[in-house]
């Protein structure tokens, strides 16, 4: 079996300030040589794993050794060992290219005599020595991004960490250094520790895959046998029109009856995530009602305003139930109030009606395709029963797409739904704060 | 780890000298930064040695207040090259460098000395340029003494400027966000700078204001030195300039051994 170079056994972190549970009680090995991805959405925990390995951050609990050195008891012979590229730039833009390496080199103890040659022939490798003498400011993303790279390569570490190393690239750029990270391994047999939640780019790139959500490892394995676990086949429907999302809790329910459905996660063809169908399903211990009857129940409150109040005071359900509902049954409900009775809304859910009214959602509703991605066990079986199904329903069906699993259904299984953006609210406000700008010129 | 581990771990030299080399490049290639502070210099200067009419007079000694502005001048300088490179570090935290540095495997405590001594240095050279001004436009008088004292300014220079830069890192290792650098102007720098003493000479019932503020001090020993009179004793003077300087820059050093970067 080959060496392990990074071993981590039982890693927790918690964060002091607001007890957040960041990563949690992991353990993994990475062989020496191989590219390892760890994936898995925003908050996930990978940066802060990654920050630990580097001696950036303390450990909560566990043990990890990086090039067999005890990162608490000899932080500076890991330092040593590793490179790291960092999620954010980290570099001194008001140097030129060449000093941000000289200033890294000598404070890794490299003599005069070895850094020159070294930096040479980094700078050559990520194609930039014809920029060595432009100030950092000048470059462009990928080119900052390349000069990272190098520098973490010049003190020839054993381990090199990439945290998100293709963030916010155009396309081209992140093909070249997705070349740049292969041609290195095989060259330099360098053991690269990569953090995405590109799912190509893991694919792309990884020998072997972890996925990371709410700082638990929830699966690892290489990228063949993580696909092969959801044997079969995917089925991808998309719908022709928006309004059907609030037909689709219902639809689910029909389709999971279907003998040889495995899954079914609920998106929009963007990849944003929506929970509605995860909260219709109700509480185990609820007694066994119709469903039909819950549905012809739920109908009736919603057409009333009256009794939606009574509902929202009563039950903290329901108002999550609208909160979480989608923007068309929202905003009918939204227009069933007016000013007077606003007033007796609770709080959270008057704001809500408040921004429907003024249109605030109007942008996103535009963007929005909905999609469901049904794996199943043959799909030349159950696909023509899904449709049969969906027909029944009176919806209309824009594409169907049926494949073998990808890492990105693989992703969909294991963490349940597509991946989350940071914050929605605050891709909201930068939304609003560019068309402000917009709006000025 | 105590808060003062950094004091005991081992230094790299080579690592300081890049790092002081660093400040000193980065204050060489602004070169907005070095006239916006030569012309403040020189503004100081007139303002505060011609527009004072009449003598000044320190512990029965009648000087020029050409003389009296000129050294405050020179002294104040270093408060404010001190603390706003300090902020230096803030700068790098805002931009990630940090994270590279805090990443070497070099410790804290070469990080923080080769920034301290840059900082340091580039002060020194803002106040010999002063005090060139100074003499050039003859706010000394021309005497060979000069010299000398020249000379014996730059380590109380040195000293007093440690001090502040000690200030400047525990400010920014604290500071989260850009907003709260009015808030250090207003609280800390402006009450230092105006209360010392420097530009505008106190009646002796104001004493108490200027000896509560450490900084005076150091203006105390600029002037005992440039102009061979003192308000304090001097060898107050320098007691307290050496314990506000070692005090400060311990504490700098803690604050910025405790400083995370997320």
């Amino acid at each position: 079996m080959t060496e392990s170079i990074i071993e981590v056994r039982n890693l927790t972190k918690i964060y002091e300030d607001g007890k957040v549970l960041a990563v949690d009680n992991i353990s993994f090995d990475i062989k020496k040589g191989e590219i390892f991805a760890m994936l898995g959405p925003n908050g996930a925990g990978k940066t802060t794993t990654i920050n630990m390995l580097a001696t950036l951050l303390d450990l909560t609990e566990g043990q990890a050794l990086v090039n067999s050195y005890d990162v608490e008891k000899h932080p500076d012979k890991v330092r040593k060992s590793i490179g790291i590229v960092f999620q954010e730039p980290s570099l001194d833009i008001d140097m030129k290219g060449w000093e941000n390496l000289e200033l890294h080199a000598i404070l890794y103890g490299m003599s005069k005599k070895d850094r020159h040659p070294k930096i040479k022939e980094v700078l050559k490798l990520v194609d930039l020595e014809d920029r060595a003498d432009t100030y950092v400011k000048n470059y462009s993303g990928g080119m900052k991004r390349r000069l990272e790279i190098a520098r973490g390569l010049i003190h020839e570490p054993k381990v090199l960490f990439l945290d998100e190393p293709t963030l916010g690239l155009d396309p081209q750029t992140r093909r070249k250094i997705w070349d740049k990270i292969k041609e290195l391994n095989q060259i330099s047999e360098i053991t690269i520790l990569i953090t995405t939640h590109y799912m190509d780019e893991a694919d792309e790139l990884a020998d072997r895959i972890c996925i990371m959500d709410h700082g638990k490892i929830i699966a690892l394995d290489t990228s063949e046998n993580l696909k092969k676990q959801l044997s079969g086949d995917v089925i991808d429907i998309q719908f022709e029109k928006i309004e059907d999302r609030v037909k689709l809790p219902q639809i689910i329910t029909q389709i999971r009856e279907i003998p040889g459905i495995k899954n079914i996660s609920f998106g929009d063809a963007k990849g944003q995530q929506d929970e509605i169908p995860m909260n219709l399903n109700l509480p185990a211990n609820m007694p066994n009602i119709d469903p039909a009857i819950i549905q012809a129940r739920m109908r009736e409150i919603m057409s009333n305003p009256k009794k939606m109040l009574e509902a929202w005071n009563r039950f903290p359900m329901a108002t999550q139930m609208f909160l979480n509902a989608p923007l068309e049954a929202k905003k009918r409900i939204a227009n069933m109030f007016d000013d007077e009775l606003l007033e007796e809304v609770p709080d959270n859910i008057k704001q809500e009606i408040i921004k429907i009214k003024k249109g605030e959602y109007e942008e996103e509703e535009q963007d929005f395709e909905p999609k469901l991605s049904i794996s199943c066990e043959s799909g030349g079986k159950q696909l023509p029963l899904i449709v049969q199904s969906i027909n029944d329903n009176n919806l209309k069906i824009k594409t169907v797409n049926m494949h073998e699993p990808t890492l990105e259904d693989v992703f969909l299984h294991y963490v349940g739904s597509a991946i989350r953006e940071e914050s929605s609210n605050n891709t909201k406000n930068i939304k609003k704060f560019i068309q402000m700008r917009q709006l000025r010129k | 780890m105590s808060d003062l581990s950094i004091l005991e771990s081992r230094m790299n030299y080579g690592a300081v000298w890049i790092l002081a080399k660093r400040e000193l490049m980065s204050f060489w290639r602004s070169k907005s930064r070095i006239i916006s502070s030569l012309v403040q210099s020189l503004l100081f200067l007139f303002v505060f040695g011609a527009g004072i009419t009449g003598s000044v007079t320190i512990d029965g000694v009648i000087i020029d207040p050409r003389a009296f502005a000129g050294s405050g001048v020179a002294a104040i300088v270093i408060l404010f090259t001190g603390i706003f490179g300090g902020m230096s570090v803030f700068r790098d935290k805002m931009f990630g460098f940090m994270k590279e540095l805090l990443v070497a495997p070099v410790s804290r405590k070469t990080l923080m000395f080769g920034r301290t001594l840059g900082i340091a240095l580039q002060t020194l050279m803002q106040v010999a340029i002063v005090i060139g001004l100074g003499i050039a436009i003859g706010y000394f008088g021309y005497d060979l003494s000069l010299i000398w004292r020249f000379m014996l300014i730059l380590p109380i220079a040195l000293l007093a400027s440690i001090g502040i830069v000690g200030l400047g890192l525990i400010i920014s290792s604290r500071l989260r966000d850009m907003q709260s650098f009015g808030l250090i102007q207003t609280f800390i720098v402006m009450p230092m700078f105006w209360l010392s003493g420097a530009l505008i000479p106190f009646p002796p019932e104001f004493q108490i204001v200027t000896m509560l503020n450490p900084f005076s001090y150091s203006v105390d020993l600029f002037r005992f030195v440039l102009l061979g009179v003192s308000v304090f004793e001097i060898w107050l003077d320098i007691i307290v300039v050496v314990g506000f300087s070692t005090i400060l820059i311990l504490i700098g050093a803690r604050s910025f051994n405790k400083m995370e970067v997320s």
